[in-house]
């Protein structure tokens, strides 16, 4: 076997180009994700009843399904759906015509809401409510004594799992080739296929993913030290 | 000043409060004394809404609240009167001794930043914790936490501070420098209700004991009348237990 490494380092820097519609849907299902599953969290803890319900039904429909399977079911259904909503309101849109990256989207955010509102929740638990306490008997509002006292300190327990949670979701956009979305492994698949050059491309895509998927952890690892200042001696020393 | 009326409360069908009343004028120093679980802490936690009495009324000199109709400002204005010391200190851990004190007055009474400070600084000072305002609690004893916690109650000048067993948490070592504190602002005027098992503290600094047994009150009085001569079978039976080496008539 050998490598044509000509076609490996092209594809390489042409695989790259996928790295900002990769990002765009990391970030926009974690967007989206965050205050949703932040008041999922909430509403669990503070067990409103049949909210409360409707979520663990949520979160255990989405956690017991595998990514590949939800991908085809959106990917399949929801285009028609559209389709038919958009007839039926008689509106001239071409639903087919749209960019795919929408149902990317749509699928990574509804993923992303059941994996944080699950950390959002356990990190909550941790800060005792005895402090939210103190703030009320200080005279601070709940809302105040959660963006104050207890969401800085409960982000600093999440942090780890929602670092793990980003990677998870960095590596499974990989997954919206299925969708004919432009990522890093379709690009790479793509190419690949006029020379049938796969190994090269797959161990572009792979080199590409440890790039991305390290330098995020380095980040994540960065802003953790920052909110885990109070965890020294004094400030800023 | 602070008159508390006929509170009940109950936890699901387990009635911790059966009607209690107290009273507490400027400078009063108010024990609450009583076995474990007679509802001592329930009712200190009612007078500033940490828990929601079922039945019964506050009245803070000419605010009178009625607690089944109490608005949100109702409870926000007695809080803003009281402060409360607790048990486990609750501390802010994401914030310095320092931060600790000023979070109320910035954030919860609008004082300016440089004002709330100084008045921070000043607290600090009288629980002689000067030397460690920039600390986090992390790194601080559990009696500088509480002497951390009791700057925070004052500094924002309460009418009345709620001490809920202060000095149960600490090590033995560790309790006398927090009840040097309290003796200090009960000599300074400052009007507190102290749920305790200290029985030196509320001999000494007391100047009304309420005894509670079961929700509710069996016998209250000045310190020398109930601990010499308790006139009830339940006072004498609590009193003989705590403290050994007196002898009462059972």
């Amino acid at each position: 076997m050998e490598l044509n490494l000509d076609y490996l380092i092209k594809t390489f820097f042409l695989a790259i180009t996928g790295i900002p519609t990769t990002l765009e849907i990391t970030i926009v299902a974690l967007l989206v994700a965050t205050p949703i599953s932040f008041f999922m969290a909430i509403y669990k803890i503070y067990n409103v009843k049949i909210i409360k319900q409707i979520i663990t039904a949520y979160v255990s429909v989405i956690r017991g399904t595998p990514i590949v399977l939800q991908i085809l079911i959106v990917y399949s259904l929801l285009p028609s759906l559209f389709n038919m909503a958009v007839k039926s309101m008689g509106w001239n849109w071409d639903v087919f015509s749209m960019n795919p990256i929408i149902y990317a989207y749509i699928v990574f955010s509804l993923n992303t809401i059941a994996g944080l509102s699950e950390v959002f929740r356990s990190a909550l638990l941790t800060v005792n409510t005895g402090q939210l306490e103190a703030a009320h008997a200080i005279g601070m509002t709940t809302v105040q004594a959660y963006t104050r006292i207890v969401i800085p300190q409960a982000l600093v327990v999440a942090m780890p799992n929602i670092c793990n949670l980003t990677v998870n979701l960095i590596k499974g956009t990989s997954l919206a080739f299925m969708m004919t979305v432009k990522e890093i492994t379709s690009i790479a698949k793509i190419e690949a296929s006029f020379g049938y050059n796969y190994i090269e491309s797959y161990i572009d895509i792979f080199l590409i993913y440890i790039i991305v998927c390290s330098i995020t952890q380095l980040l994540f690892s960065l802003v953790e030290k920052h909110f885990r200042s109070y965890k020294s001696i004094t400030k800023a020393s | 000043m602070l008159e508390i009326n006929n509170i009940h409360k109950a936890f699901h069908k387990n009635e911790v409060l059966k009607g209690v009343s107290i009273k507490v004028n400027k400078g009063d120093v108010v024990v609450i004394l009583g076995p474990s679980g007679s509802g001592k802490t329930t009712l200190l936690r009612c007078i500033n809404f940490l828990e929601r009495a079922d039945r019964g009324e506050i009245i803070f000199d000419n605010l009178r609240v009625d607690i089944n109709t109490a608005s949100s400002q109702d409870i926000s204005r007695i809080r803003k009167r009281t402060a409360f010391v607790f048990q486990n200190y609750n501390l802010f851990n994401n914030k310095t001794a320092l931060e600790n004190v000023t979070e109320g007055l910035i954030v919860a009474r609008k004082v300016p930043k440089f004002e709330a400070i100084e008045i921070a600084k000043r607290a600090l000072n009288k629980v002689g914790m000067s030397d460690r305002i920039d600390y986090y609690p992390s790194k601080l004893s559990g009696g500088q936490q509480q002497r951390v916690s009791i700057a925070r109650a004052i500094a924002v000048n309460p009418d009345v501070v709620l001490f809920d067993e202060p000095t149960s948490a600490l090590d033995p070592e560790l309790i006398g420098e927090v009840l040097g504190i309290m003796k200090q602002l009960a000599s300074e005027g400052t009007a507190m209700v102290v749920v305790t098992h200290e029985m030196s503290f509320a001999q000494d600094v007391a100047n009304h004991i309420v005894f509670m047994d079961d929700g509710v009150i069996v016998e209250e009085g000045h310190p020398k009348d109930v601990f010499s001569k308790p006139r009830e079978e339940r006072t004498k039976r609590f009193l003989s237990r705590i403290l050994p080496y007196s002898d009462y008539d059972i």
